[in-house]
């Protein structure tokens, strides 16, 4: 049984089906070549019995006794060499004259041995062929013909050694079948470098594909051969639709947050001109709506993009970006916030706007909580994309860590913000495979650290 | 000290228009961004209160367009989108605060006065000249401890000369951020204000500079 992995592979299959008809084509070309050869011998071999039968019927005088004699013996030297495998032999045939007698003349290869042939009276000028079992018992072709030399009939019969025959076409046939193995050698080979080369393509194929899924590259990328190409164009098409859609989901998802809180704005104003119970309801609603929408947006937009392949994001310029913002917004602060430098080639494997949402909340938390310092860096650990982000402020204790990560919930409701921020980042990284922990922060206060997919 | 505020929506614009008097600023409004690029390129504002869905040109492009132009009076955005992607985008275009809907009217103010506060260089909320201070958060004015009564036109005229203590400062520089657009403007009023404002403060506090206009001295 083939195993399942070779039974899949596209170069198994066309490597066993070149093998398969290189291999047939060879043993029919060997089973032709050797039988036309055979032919070929064997029709010569015949056409020299005859000859030699003609050179007999021709030499073929009686002497004056009435004897059958030959004029000058057979030219070919191995009639005269005893069971050399060339013989002739005269019979008289019963009939008018004289009675039967066989071998009444034979070569002296024969010596003292005589043909045994079948019971035949060929006409007179017809020339017959038979197999017959030799002097030393090996199977000879033989010719026979009939002549009447004054009215004595007699029965003129040449015969060779079949081997004499067989041994050209073994021998062509030994090298026949060295020549075809040889052949067939070289064109497996050839067959095994034509799949190889042939389906190099598909192994380029595969790393475009997977520098795609890696995030190193938006869209497949590279020249491919004619057959391939559709193939590659098609699926840039399907990854531009892709990023279109979540690009379209994004803005519709902004379109509705600003549809929607632009009225909310407007009540909640209104609301607060006066002070009764119907204001207050408002104004609670007001805020309950404001944070069910943020939530929900945040989660819908990072929703669609975390399927998004191919999407890679340098952290160092949304860090950049980020502290700008924050200079300028906690600027009534005066923090002093550093960045530990990070690699230029740091890159998170998915979208700017989750990250600078993730980082901008911890930075934004930082600085609302930091006595005076805040500090992020970021780098790789274990093949994970690690940024911490540390400030001196007072922390939070550790039983209460786990309950800022859930939704809506707030360590210290003095400081301005939704409370959100955190629930966001933990919903946002898990929607990555990643993670936000909270720890003690290395400066006195609180330590965020998100660990999200890297691009390698 | 005279703001702009600008945003489309009607009611939320006259909401926002009417906190902003009340707290005791002089308020232009624009309803989109044309007039807004038009007007905070001609008039000298204190501040801009930017809502960035705006119909005829977003926001963040005439944000864009002022500070291109060299217009550096503060700026603050409102955004629906409460996202930090549009946060970052703001600020780099050259935003000084943000601040997403829905919002408090206080909070609003409260960015505001900072934003002013810091466009002018002083770090506290409290402005202080010899016996004069200013507390921006309740608009009272105190000489040394008193509180004073002051009509709106006297009050801005007065914090105006507090934000630019030690500066001589033009009657029409003055006409300009005590007014808004519409208002039928007088430069003459403005000497009434002097005035009024010289009997009821300290006397040497506001001098007159000659082909100038005025300056807050300090005693000190």
């Amino acid at each position: 049984m083939i195993p399942a992995t070779l039974r899949g592979s596209l170069r198994f299959r066309l490597l066993l089906g070149t093998l398969f008809w290189i291999a047939a084509s060879l043993v029919v070309a060997a089973w032709g070549l050797g039988n036309l050869f055979r032919q070929h011998v064997e029709s010569q071999f015949h056409a020299q019995l005859k000859t030699h039968l003609d050179q007999l019927t021709a030499q073929l005088a009686l002497d004056d006794a009435g004897r059958p004699t030959l004029a000058t013996s057979l030219s070919d030297p191995r009639f005269n060499r005893p069971l050399g495998g060339l013989y002739w032999q005269i019979d008289r045939l019963a009939g008018t004259g004289a009675p039967a007698a066989p071998a009444v003349m034979r070569s002296r290869s024969l010596w003292d041995q005589v043909l045994r042939v079948p019971a035949d009276t060929p006409a007179t000028g017809d020339v017959h062929q038979h197999r017959i079992v030799g002097p030393d018992g090996a199977m000879l072709g033989m010719v026979e013909r009939s002549v009447t030399i004054n009215a004595q009939r007699l029965r003129l019969i040449v015969g060779a050694d079949e081997n004499l025959m067989r041994e050209p076409v073994t021998r062509f046939n030994e090298e026949l079948w060295l020549a075809l193995g040889l052949l067939g050698l070289g064109l497996a080979l050839a067959a095994l470098v034509q799949v190889f080369v042939g389906l190099a393509p598909l192994r380029k194929l595969r790393d475009a594909l997977g520098r795609v899924r890696s995030g190193e590259t938006q869209r497949m990328e590279g020249d491919f051969p004619v057959e391939i190409m559709p193939l590659v164009g098609e699926f840039n098409t399907v990854l531009a639709q892709n990023a279109d859609v979540v690009e379209r989901a994004r803005t519709q998802a902004g379109n509705l947050a600003h549809a929607l809180k632009t009225p909310l704005s407007v009540l909640a104003n209104a609301a607060a001109g006066t002070d009764d119970a119907l204001a207050r309801l408002v104004a609670s609603q007001v805020e309950s709506a404001r944070k069910q929408v943020d939530y929900h947006l945040s989660r819908a937009q990072a929703a669609a993009t975390a399927r998004l392949p191919g999407v890679r994001t340098g952290v160092g310029p949304v860090v950049d970006g980020l502290l700008r913002a924050m200079r300028r917004i906690h600027a009534e602060r005066n923090l002093d916030l550093r960045v530990r430098p990070i690699p230029a080639n740091l890159a998170f494997r998915g979208e700017e706007q989750d990250l600078q949402e993730m980082l901008g909340n911890l930075l934004d938390n930082a600085c609302k909580w930091a006595a005076g310092r805040v500090e992020i860096g970021a780098g790789i650990e274990d093949d994970r994309l690690v940024i911490r982000v540390d400030d001196d402020g007072k922390g939070i204790v550790a039983a209460q860590r786990q309950a800022t990560l859930r939704r809506g919930v707030r360590a210290d409701e003095q400081v301005p913000g939704s409370g959100l921020g955190l629930a966001i980042v933990d919903d946002l990284a898990r929607m990555y495979g990643g993670a936000i922990v909270l720890a003690d922060s290395p400066l006195g206060g609180l330590q965020a650290i998100l660990t999200l997919p890297a691009v390698p | 000290m005279r703001i702009l505020v600008v945003e489309d929506e009607p009611t939320l614009c006259e909401q926002l228009a009417a906190g902003v008097r009340e707290a005791g600023y002089a308020v232009d409004v624009a309803r989109n961004g044309l007039d807004a690029h038009f007007m905070g390129d001609a008039e000298p504002f204190d501040a801009v209160v930017l809502d960035l869905g705006l119909p005829q040109m977003d926001g963040l492009t005439v944000l864009k367009k002022w500070r291109a132009a060299g217009r550096v009076m503060p700026v603050l955005i409102l955004t629906a989108r409460d996202n930090w992607h549009e946060k970052v985008a703001g600020i780099d275009a050259g935003a000084d605060d943000y601040l997403t809907k829905p919002f408090h009217m206080e909070e609003l103010l409260a960015r505001l006065r900072a934003l002013i506060r810091r466009a002018g260089g002083h770090a506290s909320a409290e402005l202080v000249c010899g016996p004069l201070t200013l507390d921006t958060r309740s608009n009272r004015v105190t000489v040394a401890g008193r509180a004073l009564a002051l009509t709106s036109h006297e009050y801005r005229v007065l914090a105006y000369l507090m934000h630019h203590p030690g500066e001589a400062v033009s009657r029409s520089d003055l006409v300009e951020h005590i007014y808004a657009q519409d208002f039928d403007r007088d430069s003459n009023t403005v000497e009434v204000f002097i005035g009024r404002l010289r009997k009821k403060l300290p006397p040497g506090l506001i001098e007159t500079v000659r082909g100038m206009g005025y300056r807050l001295v300090s005693p000190q």
